[in-house]
């Protein structure tokens, strides 16, 4: 019961996000620069929580966990590198936005890049850890 | 570490998958066990041991 509550509150949650995207391409006027770098970490995360939904539904219907010890343990692990990189990200965009464009970047903004690159963190290292073994 | 998984699990005419079903893991971890690519908790050696009839040190063999 709990792991399809699980499975259907992804499958709600990923088509919101996809709904919000498209909404955002099709109304949005022009591709900027923040726009360029975020559209493909959103694409990345999309793809990775379809991936996760199709690999616990697979697992489930071949009358197999959807999460053992090894995958918490991944998990664990990768949620720890998406909070060093969500400190990281919090402190270096806005640093590498001024050094560069010598300009502040809006407090919404930070906020963005910090979800999306702690987000994007915990995908690939998820996906790493859960096909390395150890 | 090596494993005597695959062998074990042979003489009782285990798949992967039923082994996996048996433990309570994913194929994948099995798989990894197999390889020794993966230090399994003392709870999941002492079910593999468990369920292929053996103790944990006939199952796995720790190099120094």
């Amino acid at each position: 019961m709990k792991e399809k509550l699980t499975i259907l509150l992804g499958i709600g949650i990923t088509t919101i996000v996809v709904c919000t995207f498209a909404y955002y391409i099709i109304n949005d006027e022009g591709i900027d620069l923040f726009d360029l770098i975020s559209i493909p970490l959103l694409i990345v995360m999309i793809l990775f929580s379809s991936y996760i939904i199709y690999d616990k539904l697979t697992n489930i219907k071949a009358g197999l966990p959807s999460k053992d010890e090894r995958l918490k343990n991944a998990a664990y692990k990768a949620g720890y590198y998406g909070f060093i990189a969500a400190i990281w990200s919090a402190v270096g965009v806005n640093l590498g936005y001024n050094l560069i464009f010598d300009k502040e970047l809006r407090g919404g903004l930070v906020v963005a890049a910090v979800v999306l690159i702690s987000g994007f963190v915990f995908a690939i290292s998820y996906l790493y850890f859960s096909r390395k073994g150890n | 570490m090596k494993t005597r998984i695959k062998e074990l699990r042979a003489r009782y005419d285990l798949t992967q998958e039923d082994l996996a079903r048996k433990v309570g893991v994913r194929r994948e971890t099995i798989v990894f066990l197999e390889k020794g690519k993966y230090n399994p908790s003392l709870k999941l050696a002492y079910d593999v041991a468990k369920t292929l009839q053996t103790t944990i040190e006939e199952v796995f063999i720790f190099d120094d």
